[in-house]
């Protein structure tokens, strides 16, 4: 064993003590929970393997890893994990519902901010006039084809009424179809996958 | 070098890819077995007492440029591929509300 040991050359005992590295960081990234914390773990990952690769004489290689998998990879896994939490709604009443007295105060505001504290999601309120300019017949087709979750409209039987409309396949509205049951002006639609073919 | 550690490494990823809840951790553990089989095609062309592929009048026997050619490739061909996981992963989550693979799969077969 210390004869191994003496007959490396400088080098290669660099390239061993790397290689062990490599293997704890590898080791990490799986073991880890905390997404946050494997986006750095990635990007020492990639240091480590580009040193390795300018011991196995291939610099030109070191260069693009150093570039892209150092630098590019974990800027995009950052953007994806800070999105990946989003809760979309389309506020396409426009009136006391969300925004009471100038403040978020609104009573459907309450209630979705309880809801995305609750389930640890990020809330995101839009009125973008650009989706609502059609029909309501049109809602379905808007939830199916851009990433909105939640749908607000008024109530067209009720006064004072306010329908939400979300996916059915969507874990999240079955959850918030319990929490909006004590409400008596608030009904949540469900609407199904569609399937091309029908 | 040694291959062997660094099959170990890719046999890790698998690990991270058979045990992983959440789907991102899959797009991690891919990112892993990328980097290994890099490492080893690198240490397939590293011929013995080769240098840099640089040549001048000194140099007459440089290790295989090959391997190195196409690597280069392989790693802005996975950024591109993490890329686009990792947007998949955000539909799924804008369409079944979660990013866990048992949820997932679950609702799949609900058929709501």
């Amino acid at each position: 064993m210390v004869d191994f040991f003496q007959s490396l050359t400088l080098i290669e005992m660099t390239a061993y003590a790397l290689q062990a590295l490599l293997i704890m960081i590898a080791f990490a990234i799986v073991i880890h929970k905390n997404n946050g914390t494997i986006v750095i773990l990635i990007a020492s990952f990639s240091l480590v393997t580009a040193s390795l690769y300018v011991i196995n004489n291939a610099p030109d290689v070191a260069i693009a890893e150093v570039a892209i998998g150092s630098a590019i990879i974990p800027l995009i896994y950052v953007i994806s994990i800070s999105r990946q939490r989003e809760f979309i709604v389309l506020d396409k009443a426009m009136d006391d519902f969300i925004i009471h007295d100038n403040t978020f105060t609104g009573v459907g505001y309450i209630l979705l901010k309880r809801f995305s504290d609750f389930y640890h999601l990020e809330l995101n309120i839009t009125n973008d006039p650009m989706y609502y300019k059609d029909t309501v017949s049109r809602d379905q087709v808007l939830t199916e084809q851009t990433n909105v979750d939640l749908i607000i409209t008024k109530d067209p039987q009720k006064e004072d009424g306010y329908v939400l409309k979300g996916k059915a396949s969507n874990i999240l509205m079955s959850k918030l179809e319990e929490m909006v049951k004590d409400y008596d002006n608030i009904r949540l639609i469900k609407f199904k996958d569609r399937d091309l073919g029908e | 070098m040694n291959p062997i550690l660094t099959f170990i490494v890719i046999l890790i990823g698998f690990y991270g890819l058979a045990t992983s809840n959440n789907i991102i951790k899959s797009v991690f553990s891919v990112t892993i077995i990328e980097s290994g089989v890099i490492l080893l095609f690198l240490n397939l062309g590293n011929l013995e007492g080769g240098a840099i592929p640089i040549l001048n009048d000194q140099v007459s026997y440089i290790v295989d440029p090959l391997p190195q050619a196409l690597m280069i490739t392989t790693i802005v061909i996975g950024s591109t591929v993490t890329a686009l996981a990792l947007m998949l992963c955000i539909k799924i989550f804008h369409h079944y509300g979660t990013v866990e693979w048992k949820e997932v799969l679950g609702r799949k077969d609900v058929k709501s």
